[in-house]
């Protein structure tokens, strides 16, 4: 005797406590069980792949920080990478230092989040992610002394990084580093041992490596299903290849393996920011390049326009969601051709919908904050 | 029943029990009908109080309010939403037939029946009378009626229970 | 003049409004009068208790967590912050209740009042302090655990008349939750009412009182349960599922807006209170403690204990994270359930035992106190371990942290967790 019951649609998002932004799900539950899902993207649309074919190449740098908002300097990064491999530029080694201090501690407080807003998800109520913040707090002030800004950092140029850290940065930094370790043993210890974390986790949104391969993902979604795959050592940027880490893998691709890689990267992350401090040389933090408009003074600095030689390229690199790529065609002219972003949280998105058909609606908000999207990334 | 209070209890009770069963019967919507069941429902609960019956009306709280009441919200819940209203029905005219019967019944006891007052003073320690005879005099029936219950509730999860979905 | 003797024992309120109620006698007039004047003195103490208590804790469980969660919580609205709960309430008065249009209207205002009932009217039968209870009825467990199944009704309608899906599934999620933690709750309890041998609150109080003992030394299992039971009747973390805010945004009480949210705002409190009255009734040695209660008075010492257990429910609140209701129901039914069934079969045991043989309570006492808590952890490792809840696929583990590039360390998983592994081709 089967029951015969109505399909019932619900609409997770826009407005929603926990859709990361202005993310819609469209589940068709019958009762809880979700039996078809609708992915709806497009309300946070800034037309900035457009926009940055009327902007030249330094200014868009600031887009690049307002793509992936809760990573800028990996954004930054991803871009002027392309721009530079365009040019044929090499940035100075202290600035490629600082590239990699900037990206490690982004990368850390990025995770932070997604750890933090991902337990809120499993539904503790705010505290894991306000103790989050509080050890974010401490990086953006790290930023702040280096560039000013804490959220859009807008720090790295074509050719280097806007300006060197100043002289305190050094021993803040340490002392942040230092403090990390402890807080990642709370993190651990509370947060991956918690039973009903486990309990809501474990065996979610399972995706096979096969799978997470054909849908092209990539960061700790490929890497929770098993795959040791990180740009950082396939393609080393910057000065990846002279530092010591680990890739951090899962063993059994479910939302708790995401979980765990990401907090197993913060740990790489703190190792490798701890090496950076070390081994970073004195030096210059910008190459001069031929400018259109010189910068007074004398210091190299960064230029406002440059022109880009005609050609394409393709800047990637691990940022915190997986592979960030800015694929740029230049025709010779003051900005860019065509400006394509190959964001990770887009293509993270891709087997949400098979992911979510045929679990609850409860799974489905923790296998949503297992991928760890940021919409203004997804949208542009 | 000799003191103002409980003859006024007992009328404020009745008219609550009576109008909101009358109201169940009359309104269209179900839901409505459900929540003025509960009403009806709770009404015969202060009427046993009034009849010094404490266990019984705390245990008709307990069993109609708390699980008989959820169960009719649940099957309304379950019933397709066109049949979701007291619509006119094909029953009608058996329903009034044996509602007249049912009605005539009670009445031709009630004529009947010689009613005396029985003397009791106060509220009576009921559930730990109730909860021996069950357990000692009753213990047959008691039992039967629990197997009886089971057998009803592993055939309901039988029948209800779609084919080839063992693992859940 | 009776009244002026005794209004010096002002430690016990009980005494104060026990003279009061003689005096009123001694003036004469028929039988109702101290009566009717008793229960209102009891409505108006435990209606204003509850108010203040429930403005007090407000403030406190908002400057705990937020103290939880490293942050400093509300210290804007007078002297830390104290007059925020009249902040918030006047907020909640001032603003707009909408009903939604295709609400049903009766039964959406019907929601916020049926939903208070249930959590003022258990402070009916709950012994404040000696004498201090507004009616000690003889079947004060039973009517706890009914009035207390109301709760489910009024979550039902509130979240029907909304007319709201996540209200509908909230409310789905609240029923289904209360009646399976109903028979948890009032197993739990049973096993209190076998070894008082009353459904009196206050016999179980006094009861607790000859023995020298409270009841969660004797049955901790059955305490465990009925806390658990309580939080998910009250809706709190970790079973705040029914108003999941992550999953279904508010859950039943979605549409409601200003005064109306404020209702259940405020039961939610009432509710919390009255569970955490019972658990310190029935569990606690209620407003006894080992002869405190000589030189404290006894509502000051239950006042306490009540408080003492709210903030359990408050520091769940900060730090748990929140079931899955298919979980939560299996909790119930696979684990808690069974465990109470060999806990009651025990206990009863224990009850012949003690009764047949007319030992002394001294003895018998402390050796049943040891046997039910070895029994207790026994049962909860043992059942756990049986449940498959210890096994490598249910614990915790770390990354694997790896040098080889493009290596899979995926390990197909056969069977483990709730679900299995859907390949993408089936979609």
């Amino acid at each position: 005797m089967a029951m015969k019951t109505e399909p019932f649609v619900v609409n997770i998002g826009p407005q929603h406590p926990s859709t990361h932004g202005v993310f819609r799900m469209r589940l068709t539950l019958d009762g809880e069980r979700i039996i078809d899902a609708d992915m709806v993207i497009g309300y946070l649309h800034r037309s900035m792949e457009k926009l940055a074919e009327e902007r030249s190449y330094t200014q868009n740098i600031p887009f690049t920080d307002r793509t992936d908002y809760v990573a800028a300097m990996t954004g930054n990064l991803a871009y002027v990478l392309a721009v530079e491999k365009l040019c044929g530029i090499e940035p100075p080694e202290r600035a490629q230092w600082l590239r990699v201090i900037m990206s490690e501690l982004q990368r850390f407080a990025s995770h932070l989040m997604a750890v933090g807003v991902f337990a809120n998800d499993c539904g503790t109520w705010q505290t894991p992610v306000m103790h989050m913040f509080r050890e974010r707090e401490k990086i953006l002030d790290l930023f702040e002394m280096a560039c000013g800004a804490r959220l859009t950092t807008n720090y790295m140029r074509i050719g280097g990084v806007s300006r060197d850290v100043p002289p305190e940065f050094m021993p803040a930094a340490h002392k942040v580093i230092e403090e990390l370790p402890k807080r990642m043993d709370e993190y651990e210890n509370l947060l991956l041992e918690n039973e009903i974390i486990i309990a809501r986790s474990r065996g979610i949104g399972v995706l096979t490596p096969e799978v997470a391969i054909d849908c092209s993902l990539s960061g700790p979604m490929l890497r929770g299903s098993g795959v040791a795959w990180d740009i950082r050592k396939a393609d080393p940027y910057c000065v990846y290849d002279k530092l010591e880490f680990d890739i951090c893998v899962g063993t059994d691709g479910d939302a708790y393996d995401r979980f765990l890689v990401r907090l197993a990267e913060m740990r790489q992350s703190i190792h490798i920011v701890e090496q950076c401090l070390e081994m970073m040389p004195e030096g210059p933090v910008h190459s001069q390049i031929t400018t259109a408009t010189a910068q007074p003074g004398g210091a190299p600095s960064a230029p406002l326009a440059i022109r880009v030689p005609a050609g394409e390229a393709y800047g990637r690199i691990e940022s915190p969601r997986g592979e960030l790529g800015y694929y740029i065609v230049s025709d010779g002219g003051p900005a860019p051709y065509r400006f394509h972003i190959r964001s990770p949280s887009y293509i993270n998105l891709t087997p949400l919908r098979d992911l979510a058909i045929g679990t609850t609606v409860a799974d489905a908000i923790v296998i949503l904050g297992s991928i760890d999207i940021i919409v203004g990334e997804i949208d542009r | 029943m000799e003191d103002t209070g409980s003859i006024v209890a007992f009328w404020l009770l009745a008219a609550l029990t009576l109008g909101s069963a009358l109201a169940v019967v009359v309104i269209r919507d179900l839901i409505r009908a459900v929540v003025l069941l509960i009403t009806s429902f709770l009404g015969v609960a202060g009427l046993y109080i009034t009849l010094s019956a404490d266990f019984v009306a705390v245990v008709q709280v307990l069993i109609y309010v708390g699980a008989i009441s959820v169960l009719l919200l649940f099957a309304v819940m379950l019933t397709p939403r066109a049949s979701r209203d007291n619509a006119e029905t094909f029953f009608q005219i058996p329903a009034i037939l044996l509602t007249g019967l049912v009605a005539f019944t009670i009445s031709l006891v009630s004529l009947d029946t010689d009613w005396t007052v029985v003397e009791r003073g106060g509220f009576e320690e009921t559930a730990s009378a109730i909860g021996e005879s069950l357990l000692d005099k009753y213990v047959l029936p008691f039992e039967m009626a629990a197997v009886l219950l089971l057998v009803a509730m592993l055939g309901a999860i039988v029948l209800v229970h779609p084919e080839g979905t063992e693992e859940e | 003049m009776p009244v002026l003797a005794k209004w010096y024992d002002l430690r016990d309120l009980g005494n104060a409004v026990g003279a009061f109620l003689d005096w009123i006698r001694d003036l004469g007039g028929p039988d109702w009068i101290p009566y009717v004047v008793s229960g209102l003195i009891g409505i108006v103490a435990i209606l204003l208790w509850l108010l203040v208590s429930q403005l007090a804790f407000i403030w406190i469980e908002r400057r705990v967590i937020g103290r939880m969660q490293a942050r400093i919580g509300p210290n804007r609205v007078g002297p830390w912050g104290l007059l925020q709960p009249i902040a918030d309430a006047l907020k909640l008065l001032l603003k707009e209740a909408i009903t939604n249009r295709y609400a049903d209207k009766p039964l959406f205002w019907l929601g916020p009042v049926l939903i208070f009932i249930p959590a003022l009217v258990v402070f009916a039968v709950i012994p404040f302090g000696e004498g201090m209870s507004l009616a000690d009825l003889n079947v004060g467990v039973l009517f706890v655990i009914a009035i207390t199944s109301i709760n489910a009704i009024a979550i039902f309608i509130s979240g029907w008349a909304s007319n709201n899906k996540f209200a509908l599934l909230g409310s789905m999620r609240a029923i289904a939750m209360l009646i399976s933690y109903e028979l948890v709750q009032a197993f739990a309890l049973l096993g209190v009412v076998i070894f008082a041998g009353s459904m009196r609150l206050g016999d179980i109080v006094a009861w607790q009182s000859e023995f020298n003992t409270w009841m969660f030394l004797l049955q901790p299992l059955a305490l465990v349960a009925f806390l658990i039971a309580s939080a998910v009747e009250i809706n709190r973390s970790p079973m705040d599922i029914s108003e999941a805010e992550s999953e279904i945004v508010a859950g039943y009480h979605t549409e409601y807006s200003g005064i109306k949210f404020g209702f259940f705002y405020a039961a939610e409190y009432f509710a919390a209170f009255a569970v955490s009255g019972v658990v310190v009734t029935l569990f606690l040695g209620g407003w006894t403690a080992w002869g405190l209660e000589e030189w404290v008075p006894g509502w000051l010492i239950f006042l306490s204990k009540l408080y003492l257990v709210f903030f359990l429910f408050i520091w769940t609140r900060g730090t748990l994270p929140r079931l899955r209701i298919d979980q939560l129901m299996a909790f119930s039914w696979k684990f808690l359930l069974e465990l109470l069934f060999i806990h009651i079969l025990v206990v009863g045991a224990q009850v012949l035992i003690w009764h047949e043989g007319d030992y002394p309570a001294e003895v018998v006492l402390p050796i049943f106190a040891v046997i039910n808590w070895t029994l207790a952890v026994a049962l909860i490792v043992g059942w756990a371990t049986f449940m498959g809840h210890l096994s490598p696929e249910r614990r915790a583990k770390r990354a694997v942290l790896t040098q080889e590039l493009g290596a899979i360390y995926y390990r197909p998983a056969d069977g483990h967790g709730d679900r299995p592994t859907r390949p993408l081709e089936e979609a």
